[in-house]
């Protein structure tokens, strides 16, 4: 019984420790992978890259989460100059699952940009960051 | 009638009454240093000259309120220039507690049997003489020469000082109290045609500071024998003792009895103290409990005992508006510095503080009221300085070469520690590098660069580094 009680303590003080991780493995989802890049053709990422040219037109975020336990979204949202530019929901569909968000590039948008992707209860799970230039 | 004059007194408090204690005792010391000089006399004069011109004022005749406004100011300088020397006099002459608290008494003990004996055994003689008992201006501005004596008065001292042998018998002597203070003195000359063709110059000098003073001059003819005496531009020639004793008398104020002078005095002083504290009852009830005026005025509000790692970073009102009320006289002498409006941080935290203003934070001249104040809520914004750590991001700008993809962007180190304000900190998540050109990269390589701080407020921390190494990579497309 002391042994139970023991393992029942240990569990508490170590769980907050893995709560708080860097959001990688955070409940029923895991990103196993995320990037920006030019294009994304066949469900795989082309051209990951930090700095996108303004004359591509369009800059992708990719997400690859390989453990998906149910349905559930997470958000890419797309940052400029520390300014939120766009919040894109997306939906995880388990076992496993990648999924994108994009933006169409203007003139106005050379600077230095960042993505967060964060899950559905605000959990923060990678920060991408790249430039958009000439 | 009876509640309505219980409501005006029920608003006395003890400040009032303690002010008008003090400005009573304060006239009163004033009639006490200056009551027996002409100052004194000129002063009451002001002071109706000032009532009339308030009358004037408040019945709207414009050049009488004008020109009697005109001659008090001009008469307040004049008092000072033309009466210096009894103000010197009455402030140097006494002590501290003669000035704030002290009485003298003035019983004049004046010798006269001794003088008037004097008079005529010199007039029997034939020993001319000039004497002079001054009233209450200063002689100073008017005869020259005086010799200083000081000498207790004394029939064998009059007559010795005017023995024709004499060096100082040829002039007169001035009589104070029971003192000759001076001997010698030169007075003015009369220049009436009017005066008897017997009358010398003697005579002539004492009808001149007759003319130019309040004093009484008293001459013993040496060709005629005779006693005249001068006063006010006038002169008659006294053959009785008697006559001269009555009008020695009168004008020293000279009483037979010392105590009941000294009981007039006092009643004299007891006069004046009620008065005093009549005439300021009255002065101050004009002044605070006059017409009642309302004024607004726009005052600023100053923050104090703000904490020195604080600072306001934004405030709801800098200035607010303040209905007052009080009598017309208060509110027309009121300034604005007098007025002030403080509140305490004291006790105020980082972020939004609000702030009810009371009654306790706004500085009025005494007698002025509050009677509103807009608005009533201050809000006080304060931010302190913290400490952040943030990522640092690199800023590239310029063109790629189209052949080249920049597959990755490693910073060292990844984050920064800064410094700065709270609520500038609050809302910043990254800081950048200054712009990093592409144009000319060929390669994989690494650059070093500076973080860009581009806001006042912000610094990096003591010790943090101020050089990021930017390692890239690129690959061909």
């Amino acid at each position: 019984m002391r042994y139970i009680i023991f393992i029942f303590c240990l569990f508490l003080l170590v769980k907050p420790l893995f709560s708080e991780e860097s959001g990688k493995q955070l409940k029923n989802i895991n990103l196993s992978y995320a990037t920006i890049c030019e294009d994304v053709k066949d469900n795989n990422p082309k051209n990951p890259a930090v700095i996108f040219s303004i004359s591509g037109g369009e800059v992708f975020c990719f997400s690859n989460f390989d453990s998906v336990s149910e349905k559930t979204v997470i958000y890419h949202i797309w940052y400029r100059n520390d300014k939120m530019s766009t919040k894109i929901k997306l939906t995880l569909q388990p076992p496993a699952w990648a999924t994108f968000s994009s933006i169409q590039l203007r003139e106005g948008d050379k600077g230095p940009w960042r993505v967060e992707i964060i899950d559905s209860e605000n959990n923060l799970l990678q920060v991408l960051r790249f430039s958009i230039t000439d | 009638m009876k509640e309505l004059l219980l409501q005006y007194l029920s608003g006395i408090r003890w400040q009032d009454l303690f002010d008008i204690i003090i400005s009573s005792y304060m006239l009163f010391r004033f009639y006490v240093l200056f009551r027996n000089t002409i100052v004194f006399r000129i002063l009451i004069g002001l002071v109706l000259l000032w009532f009339f011109q308030s009358i004037a004022n408040s019945l709207g005749l414009i050049v009488t309120s004008w020109a009697v406004r005109a001659i008090t100011a001009a008469a307040a300088l004049i008092i000072i220039v033309v009466f210096r020397n009894e103000i010197r006099s009455v402030l140097q002459a006494k002590n501290l507690k003669a000035i704030l608290w002290g009485f003298t008494h003035s019983i004049v003990s004046t010798p006269l049997e001794i003088i008037i004996d004097t008079v005529y055994d010199m007039a029997k003689r034939r020993c001319g003489a000039l004497i002079v008992f001054p009233g209450k201006e200063d002689l100073k501005e008017v005869v020259q020469n005086g010799i200083q004596w000081n000498g207790v008065v004394s029939k064998e001292m009059i007559l010795s000082i005017f023995w024709h042998d004499n060096p100082v018998h040829d002039g007169a002597i001035v009589i104070k109290g029971d003192q000759i203070t001076e001997v010698s003195v030169i007075l003015p000359l009369s220049h009436r045609q009017d005066l008897p063709s017997v009358y010398g110059t003697r005579h002539r000098a004492a009808v001149g500071l007759a003319e130019d003073s309040d004093a009484l001059i008293i001459v013993v003819s040496e060709e005629r024998g005779t006693v005249t005496i001068a006063k006010n531009a006038h002169y008659m020639e006294i053959t009785k003792k008697e006559r001269l004793e009555e009008l020695l008398e009168e004008h020293i104020g000279v009483m037979s009895n010392p105590v009941e002078q000294l009981k007039k005095e006092k009643l004299k002083f007891g006069i004046a103290a009620v008065l005093c504290v009549i005439f300021v009852t009255g002065v101050w009830f004009s002044f605070t409990r006059g017409l009642s005026t309302l004024i607004s005025m726009e005052i600023p509000v100053e923050y104090m005992n703000l904490d020195s790692g604080m600072e306001i970073w934004d405030t709801s009102a800098n200035a607010v508006r303040l209905l007052l009320s009080g009598s017309d006289a208060l509110i027309q002498s009121m300034r604005h510095e007098q007025i002030r409006l403080r509140l305490d941080l004291k006790k105020a935290a980082v972020g939004v503080n609000t702030f009810t203003i009371t009654p306790e934070d706004i500085t009025l001249p005494p007698g002025i009221l509050l009677k509103r104040v807009t608005p009533q809520i201050v809000e006080v914004t304060l931010d302190a300085q913290v400490k952040k750590e943030l990522p640092i991001q690199a800023d590239f700008s310029g063109k790629l070469p189209e052949n080249l993809i920049l597959v990755s962007a490693k910073l060292t180190p990844e984050y920064i520690q800064v410094v700065g304000k709270h609520r500038v900190l609050e809302n910043m998540s990254t800081i950048y590098t200054e712009k990093i050109p592409l144009d000319n990269i060929q390669s994989s390589g690494t650059i070093i660069v500076n973080p860009f701080i581009n806001s006042t407020s912000i610094r990096i921390a003591q010790g943090g580094k101020t050089r990021i190494k930017v390692e890239y990579t690129v690959k061909e497309r």
